[in-house]
Parts: C-alpha cells; structure tokens; sequence
C-alpha cells in the first residue's frame, strides 16, 4: 500500500506542467516592428494556460546560451532576475507579469494580440524595477519562455522559443551615392547636340570663307527686286542704238 | 527667272514659319523654366543639400535662353524678309551662341538629374534629418517633415530605413520609443498620432509604410526632363531654321 501512496506523490512533488506551447514572434497581422534593434513582438500565450487562474504569468528573456541553465526555481523581482544588471551579471531576466485575465480565451476576431518586449524605457536604470519590460541591450540572440507562478511556486511552462535575433544598424556611410551610371538618354542627348552644334559651326565656317564668291549657288543667286530691272533696261538700250542708225 | 522666284518664295516663306515656331517655343520654355524654378513641390532644398543643384541652374539658363530665342526669332524674320545680309549674319551668329548655351542647359539638366538616385536622398536623410547643428540642417528637416506629412510617406525607401541605419535622428531618439520618426505615425487634425503603440509597433493603418522617394523624384524627374528634353527638341528645329538660313544668306546677292 506504500508504493501507490509514494507514486501518487512523485508527481505533486515536481509540479510544472509542460504546456506544449513555444512563444513565437507576432505572425498576423504583418507588423513592420516585428524586430527592431532593440524590442521584439511576440503573440499572447492565449488559450494555453487554461485553468491557472491563481497563477501569475511571467515571461522569461534569456541569452540563447544561458537559456538552457535557467532554474525554474528563479523568482521574479530579485537581483538574480532584475532587468538592470541583464545581460552582464544576469543571463536572464523576468518581466511582463500577467494573469489569466490579461489573456482571455478565445481571442475575439479582430483584436491584435501582442507583446511588445523592450517598450518601457522609463525604468531601464531603476533598479527599483527589477521586474522592468526595457529595451534589449544588443541584437542576441536571445530566447523567450512563459512561467505561471503561485505564490512563489512555478506550477507550469511552456517551451523555449527559437532564437530571436534583432536588427543590427549599419551607418550610412556604408551607403555608396557614386555609382551611377550616365542613363542612355543623357548621352545620346549630348552625342546628338554636339554633332548638330559642330555642323553649324562648319556651316558658318564654310559661309564665312565662301563671302563674297560666287562658287556656292552662283546660278540661283537671289537677287534683290529693284536691281534686276535696271540692268535689263540699260542692256536694251545699248544694243538698239547702233541697228537704229 | 518666275520659277527662281517662286523657290525664293518658298524658301522665305518656310524659314519665317520656322523662326515663328522658335519664337514660340522660346516663350514656352521660359515659362516652364521659371515654374520649375519657382519650387511648386518644395523638393529645392533638398536639392540643394545635396549641393548638387544645377538643375535649378539649368533652369535658369532655360529662361533666359527662351526670351533670346523669342527675340533672335523676330530679327531673323525682320531680316528674312528685307533679304539683308549684314543682319542675317548677325542672327545666325547670335543664334549659335544661343545654341551653345541651350546645349549646355540640356546636358547639364539630364548629367545631374542622373546623379539623384535614392542613395543621396537616404544617406542625406540619415545624416541630416533632426541634425541639430549646423544650423542649416533644419532645412533639411522641415523639407522632410513637409513631404512626409503631405504625401503620407516615410524615409526614402520606406520606416525601415531607420532601423536598418544609424542616423543623426537616432542619437537623439532611442528605438524602443522612436522605431521611426512620428511625422511617419498616421496622424490626427491635432497633428498628434492616432494610434502610438499602434505606430511604433507598426500595424498596417497606423503608420506610413510607403518611402517618399516617388515624391521626391516624381517633381525632379519632370524637371530635368522638361528643360532637358524640351531644350533638345527645340534645338534640333533651331538647326533645320539655321541650316536653311545660312543656304538663303549665301544666295543673297550684295
């Protein structure tokens, strides 16, 4: 009768339930914040810890190499877990504190479910806040778990996240502005007005040169209206004069 | 000599048409250069900080070689019909400087209006938007903040310029509170945003996602190309005017 009394025990004594659950980063809607450098959203863990409704809800941010040590037994709130001192002396730290009611089930159509990680930057020094939601103090990468707690027992969790890595900035004199190339349009502009410009200038040359002889168009001179009737007249007259006589 | 006459005539009648249309287009381009000029879509100072601006250059010879070719237009037809040769040399002198001076506009315009691609406006952006000092950068910081509240639009490329660069706005504006600047927020009559978090986290709605930069070249695109390619298409009728001009003044008799 001793061995079921003992077995029956075994299980209170560990305690946290697994909850089949991985934390993911927001998928719908598409938000352009989804990683910036500093701050990551991740979806509620809705509709997951049904039935914990004593429980405190608390998520875990951890560097993925510390991840695999985290002790459950960590309480929120301590220096061991205080966001200030993260990621030198503390490799992860506990924020976000929620109850059930933050996370009603079924989410309604239409609501955007997130949490923001890394939105409050009024407490970043405060060690008077260990507990504070900061901005991330590097790109990572890093690995997030949610921990219900009553009291200060752990009573279940869900799995670790994949790693989550954040943007890095580059600096904009990586940005290079000297290499664009002329377009088409722009040199065949220039070829075509250069070539038009150098045949007028030959063209003024060549009438410059050619001023005065007769060479170019000699035969279809334009002459002016009024002096053309005057030669005819004075042609005339020379010739008749003598067959008059 | 009736048919000689008749192709004077003609040859008159033509090169006077001619001078006619270059009269008017030179009115034309004069006034596509001073609306250009005039800055309708207050892209200029932008331009200017580039310091890189001789489209506006190229504009302003536009306007001046337009009322040249509006006058030059007139002493050719003046001197057409009086079959003058001293002032026909005159013109067709005058006319290939004037030339000389639309060419330099036209290439001008379409070397420089190659020269804006995206990179300049973004590296400029980036390191001149909310600059404090010199004092010459809050120019380039209202030309922003102007374009991006009139045409709903934030960055160059888009919100994500500023985080995938450092920028002058990010020494002074840390990321979790400021992913991007809020002239990019959706914003309400007040001027404030409808929705902060909404902003910042990046909900369609919220905030601008598209990048200014088809508001920036739209304007400059037309610009260069006007006086580029209006000047071109000017001259090349200007060669014909000359070209026949130049075979009438050497068949004139002295």
């Amino acid at each position: 009768t001793m061995l079921p009394l003992l077995l029956l025990l075994l299980p209170v004594a560990h305690g946290i339930a697994e909850l089949g659950y991985t934390p993911i980063l927001t998928e719908s809607p598409v938000l352009e914040g989804l990683t910036t450098a500093s701050t990551f959203v991740l979806e509620q863990p809705r509709c997951i810890f049904e039935g914990y409704d004593n429980a405190d809800i608390w998520l875990v941010v951890a560097l993925d190499t510390a991840a695999s040590a985290f002790n459950n037994s960590a309480r929120p709130g301590t220096p061991e877990t205080a966001f200030q001192d993260f990621p030198d002396s503390v490799h992860a730290y506990m924020t976000l504190n929620a109850t059930l009611a933050n996370y009603p089930c079924p989410k309604r159509a239409g609501d955007i479910t997130v949490l923001r990680v890394g939105s409050e930057t009024s407490c970043t020094q405060d060690a008077a806040r260990p507990t504070c939601n900061g901005p991330l103090p590097g790109p990572g990468p890093y690995r997030v778990k949610f921990l219900a707690l009553e009291g200060s027992e752990p009573v279940a969790e869900t799995g670790w996240s994949a790693p989550i890595t954040l943007r890095t900035a580059k600096s904009p004199s990586a940005i290079s502005t000297t290499d664009s190339g002329h377009s088409g349009g722009m040199i065949a502009l220039t070829t075509i007005l250069s070539t038009l410009f150098a045949i007028l200038l030959a063209g003024l040359v060549a009438m410059l040169v050619f001023w005065g002889s007769d060479s170019c168009g000699g035969s279809s001179t334009f002459s002016k209206p009024e002096s053309v009737t005057v030669r005819r007249y004075n042609t005339h007259h020379v010739y008749d004069q003598p067959a008059a006589r | 000599m009736a048919k000689s006459d008749d192709c004077v005539r003609i040859l008159q009648g033509l090169l006077v048409f001619g001078n006619v249309v270059i009269g008017m287009c030179g009115i034309a381009l004069t006034a596509e250069c001073i609306y250009f000029v005039s800055n309708p879509h207050g892209v200029y100072p932008l331009l200017k900080a580039t310091e890189n601006d001789d489209i506006y250059a190229a504009a302003w010879i536009g306007i001046f070689v337009g009322i040249a070719l509006f006058a030059l237009s007139i002493l050719g037809i003046i001197g057409i019909i009086k079959s003058s040769r001293t002032l026909l040399l005159v013109y067709i002198i005058l006319m290939l400087i004037t030339f000389a001076f639309e060419m330099a506009s036209c290439i001008t315009a379409a070397t420089h209006r190659d020269f804006l691609t995206p990179n300049v406006f973004l590296k400029q952006m980036l390191e001149r938007y909310q600059k404090s000092e010199p004092a010459n950068n809050n120019e380039v910081t209202k030309t922003w903040d102007e374009l991006m509240l009139q045409n709903h639009c934030c960055g160059v490329l888009g919100p994500s310029d500023w985080q995938e660069y450092t920028s002058a706005f990010r020494l002074t504006h840390n990321d979790a509170d400021y992913p991007w600047p809020r002239k990019c927020c959706v914003l309400d009559a007040q001027g404030l945003p409808v929705n902060l978090d909404g902003c910042k986290l990046g909900v369609p709605g919220y905030y601008n996602s598209n990048g200014c930069y088809d508001a920036i070249s739209g304007p400059v695109n037309a610009h260069a190309w006007g006086v580029a390619w209006f000047g071109f298409a000017i001259l090349c009728w200007t060669f014909c005017v000359l070209l026949g001009t130049m075979f009438y003044w050497s068949g004139i008799e002295y």
